[in-house]
């Protein structure tokens, strides 16, 4: 059984907090379920001098402890501040209303511990239980914030010793939550724990300059810079897609012009542009598919306008906001009548639904998923499909942001039912999914052995699903596909699913859903899917 | 005796209305926020599996129908039934459903014992005895939410002692002042429990209570019956500066927050307020927020950050 941790244990110095036990984690379905090697590499002396891991061996951020009582002090300060600026409007009317609301009205019934896929999956390491992040910083705000006195804060358990180490494994165990909201899907009382892992990552980043260098530094930051947050510039993009236009006549004898920085068309298609680097084959399906249908679009080449990720939405307003703006004011320059957004879960949620109480006036453009296109595509028989082609076990992973953040649920199934005579879902599904366990930035987190956590602890419940939806062909001679309509996600699947040895053992291969659509149409000579591990 | 209860009571339900009232009205007059809507969405015409309106082409172009009265009953339905804690611990709900019935009941009785009294002033006896059926039905009416309340709160301020204790991931996150709800809460309704099934079993005193209270005349009552009001009194002067409030913000919560799916439109007056929003000075201090703009400003710059110069 693990280790019992109480929030005090938080300001306990030196030592690490909890352990990740292989024989604790929840168990996974053969040939996954012998512990061949631990689940987390160990970091190294030097490694653990030079950042922390106290919370649980783990680093996502790594802060460098203070080097004398002075820096400690001011680092504290710093974050208490921070921690004011959350509770006024100028600072943060963008989510006050639901912060205050967690904070006063959650009384601690734990039914939310039990829709946590990372807690659960974890055996239940009570430093994942989704009330401990705002348990702790409900402590630091009823000392430093309300200054309750002492005998108030004993009636109410709200006690706490702040010092640094405390507060940096509160920073880690921001980034312990993937903001899947399961949690707060199962609350009666209308609060939201993963929104405090949102909130706490929000005053280290916004106050202190502390964040995943991935998702700032060389993710918002960069894509605010050079254009995307891959580093692809505007002139590398040319570059890609006079490759896919390559790619597309080599495989499919067809010679497509992708159009680029059309004026006037009626649709600005942003997509992720991690699918521009790892899997342009969703791009070519796209360009397959959209001129097959003859439909009017463009992709652009501003700054954002060519990348839809929007990591801000996961860890800072202003990096959020900025993003969102370039992609609105990138629209406008072409004049497009709407924007449509490709196959990414966040980039989903945070263009066409969080930004759109930030986009005012002109930058209002009208935004949508691309999935009812595709739907309508594939329904109305516009194109020429043949199920047969697809004629291979197929699932359906539910991207968090697209399906519980924001209700589109239908469409992609009634796709699958139309084109994959063998799809079958997953246990639970819909809004009710399990995270890939990659979200809220941790897919591109690549930080000394975070990419083992995501794998072992907060994507194992997902891999346990994949598993069991094709428990039916369980080994490789039978190709498998799980469907991702999202980029990040997909990030997490090849990870995971090398660190598993998925492709192997099991013979999953994992790729989006236009994919599939293509892969059937009647027109193309070969098959479009290519069933390589990559 | 009955005139400290007449005041006490009166000033009880002041305190009561004024101190939920006063939070209430700071919880709606928050500001406007982004949006962070939770499916399934209950006013939507696809709620049954959590589909949204962006599920049509061109959402903007279409009408979004809510169904309100769908969405009202839903969030009360969960008072009286809890089925998320009776689905994922049975043990908590078996208690916690009682324990909160208890409070959703008492209340009510009151509630119905005002009625009753303006009834009696109108010249209506209540009784067993009654001549008029109404008279009669009230007073079973009376006698069985009296009676379900003293019971349920009674049974489920103890069950919620014992589980907070025997669970662990529930004792581990419990507090001083939990217990010491559960045990002023077990008097409360424990004392109303022993004055009806030993004193008052017809409650003609909560009758005789209330009347006394429209018309302003100290009724004459048991001392049991007077300790049970007393104590009752200052439960309502206390519950507001509990949690309870929830039983209102919750359903808020769901309207506001988490099915607030209402899209921002141009030249709305929801843009208008977030216009005024926008321009508001911030101060926070990441290198890559400048000082002293507002917030439109740091948003509409890009922002480069030196992270090198932040206090890592």
């Amino acid at each position: 059984m693990n280790k019992i941790i109480h929030i005090e244990d938080f300001s306990r110095s030196g030592g690490q907090l909890a352990q990740i036990d292989p024989a604790e984690l929840m168990p996974l379905p053969p040939p996954y379920d012998k512990i061949e090697k631990p689940p987390i590499r160990q970091l190294t002396d030097e490694q653990r001098k030079r950042m922390d891991a106290s919370l649980d061996g783990v680093v996502a951020i790594g802060l460098t402890p203070p080097a004398n009582p002075e820096e400690e002090k001011a680092f504290i300060d710093k974050f208490i501040a921070g921690l004011e600026k959350l509770f006024t409007i100028e600072n943060n009317w963008t989510f006050l209303q639901p912060l205050v609301h967690t904070l006063d009205y959650c009384v601690k019934c734990q039914i939310c511990s039990d829709a946590c896929p990372t807690y659960l999956a974890s055996g239940r390491q009570e430093i994942y239980r989704p009330t401990m992040r705002a348990e702790i910083l409900r402590r630091i705000i009823s000392k430093y914030i309300k200054k309750e006195n002492s005998l108030v804060r004993k009636f109410k358990a709200s006690d706490i010793d702040l010092n640094w180490q405390t507060l940096a494994r509160l920073a880690e165990l921001a980034y312990r939550c993937t903001l899947c909201r399961r949690c707060a899907q199962v609350c009666l009382l209308g609060c939201d724990n993963a929104l405090i892992s949102r909130e706490i990552r929000k005053i280290f980043s916004q106050q202190m300059g502390i964040a995943p260098k991935e998702i700032h530094e060389k993710g918002s930051v960069q894509q605010l810079k050079v254009g995307s947050s891959t580093g692809m510039t505007p002139m590398a993009l040319k570059n890609i897609i006079e490759f896919i236009e390559e790619e597309i006549e080599e495989k499919t004898g067809r010679k497509i012009k992708i159009p680029v920085d059309k004026k006037g068309a009626d649709m600005l298609l942003i997509h992720n542009a991690g699918e521009f680097m790892a899997w342009p084959e969703n791009l070519e399906a796209f360009a397959i598919l959209l001129d097959a249908a003859g439909v009017d679009w463009t992709l652009s080449t501003e700054i954002a306008g060519y990348d839809s990720v929007n990591y801000g939405v996961w860890y800072d307003d202003f990096q959020f906001s900025r993003v969102a703006i370039r992609q609105s004011q990138a629209a406008k320059s072409l004049g497009v009548r709407k924007i449509s957004f490709g196959e990414c879960g966040h980039a989903h949620k945070a263009g066409i639904v969080v930004a759109d109480r930030v986009l005012t006036g002109d930058l209002n453009i009208p935004r949508e998923s691309i999935l009812p296109l595709l739907e309508d595509i594939v329904l109305s028989g516009r194109i020429k499909l043949d199920p047969s082609r697809n004629a291979f076990p197929v699932t359906l992973h539910d991207p968090c942001n697209m399906v519980r953040l924001m209700g589109i649920v239908a469409p992609q199934r009634r796709i699958l039912k139309k084109i994959c005579p063998q799809f079958r879902e997953m246990t639970p599904h819909g809004v009710e999914n399990y995270c890939c366990g990659g979200g809220s930035g941790f897919a591109i987190t690549q930080s000394t052995n975070f990419p083992d956590w995501r794998s072992a602890v907060s994507g194992r419940m997902k891999f346990k699903q994949i598993l069991d939806a094709f428990q039916d062909v369980p080994g490789p001679e039978i190709k498998k596909y799980l469907c991702a309509p999202c980029s990040n996600c997909k990030g997490q699947f090849r990870d995971m699913f090398e660190y598993y040895g998925v492709w192997e053992k099991s013979g999953i291969l994992y790729g989006g859903l236009v994919e599939l659509i293509v892969n059937a149409m009647v027109d193309l000579k070969k098959p479009f899917i290519q069933w390589e591990w990559h | 005796m009955g005139t400290l209860i007449i005041v006490l009571t009166y000033i009880a339900y002041v305190c009561i209305v004024a101190v939920y009232t006063f939070k209430v009205v700071g919880w709606l007059r928050l500001p406007p926020h982004i949006r962070w809507d939770l499916y399934p969405v209950i006013h939507e015409e696809n709620y049954r599996y959590g589909g949204s309106y962006y599920e049509q082409q061109e959402w903007w172009t279409k009408p979004r129908p809510k169904n309100r009265w769908r969405s009202i009953l839903y969030s009360l339905k969960d008072n009286f039934y809890m089925g998320e804690y009776y689905k994922r611990n049975p043990l908590y709900w078996l208690f916690l459903l009682p324990w909160h019935l208890g409070f959703i009941f008492i209340i009510t009785f009151h509630i119905l014992c005002f009625f009753a009294a303006v009834s009696m002033v109108a010249g209506l006896e209540i009784s067993a005895a009654s001549a008029s059926s109404a008279g009669k039905s009230f007073y079973y009416i009376l006698l069985a939410t009296g009676g379900f309340a003293f019971l349920t709160g009674t049974f489920g301020s103890i069950g919620m002692i014992f589980i907070r204790l025997a669970d662990r991931s529930l004792r581990m996150y419990s507090m001083p002042m939990n217990f010491f709800n559960y045990f002023f809460f077990l008097i409360v309704y424990g004392s109303g429990l022993f004055a009806w099934l030993a004193l008052d079993p017809t409650l003609v005193e909560y009758r005789a209570y209330w009347l006394g209270l429209i018309t302003l005349s100290p009724p004459v009552l048991h001392p049991m019956t007077v300790l049970h009001i007393i104590l009752f009194d200052i439960f309502l002067i206390y519950l507001p500066f509990t949690r309870s409030t929830h039983y209102i913000t919750r359903i808020l919560a769901y309207f506001y927050i988490r099915w607030d799916d209402e899209p921002n439109q141009r030249g709305s007056k929801m843009e208008k307020q977030l216009n005024d929003l926008l321009g508001q000075k911030v101060s926070w201090e990441g290198s890559h927020i400048a000082k002293g703009k507002s917030w439109v400003e740091v948003a509409t710059e890009p922002g480069f950050p030196d992270t090198k110069k932040d206090s890592k």
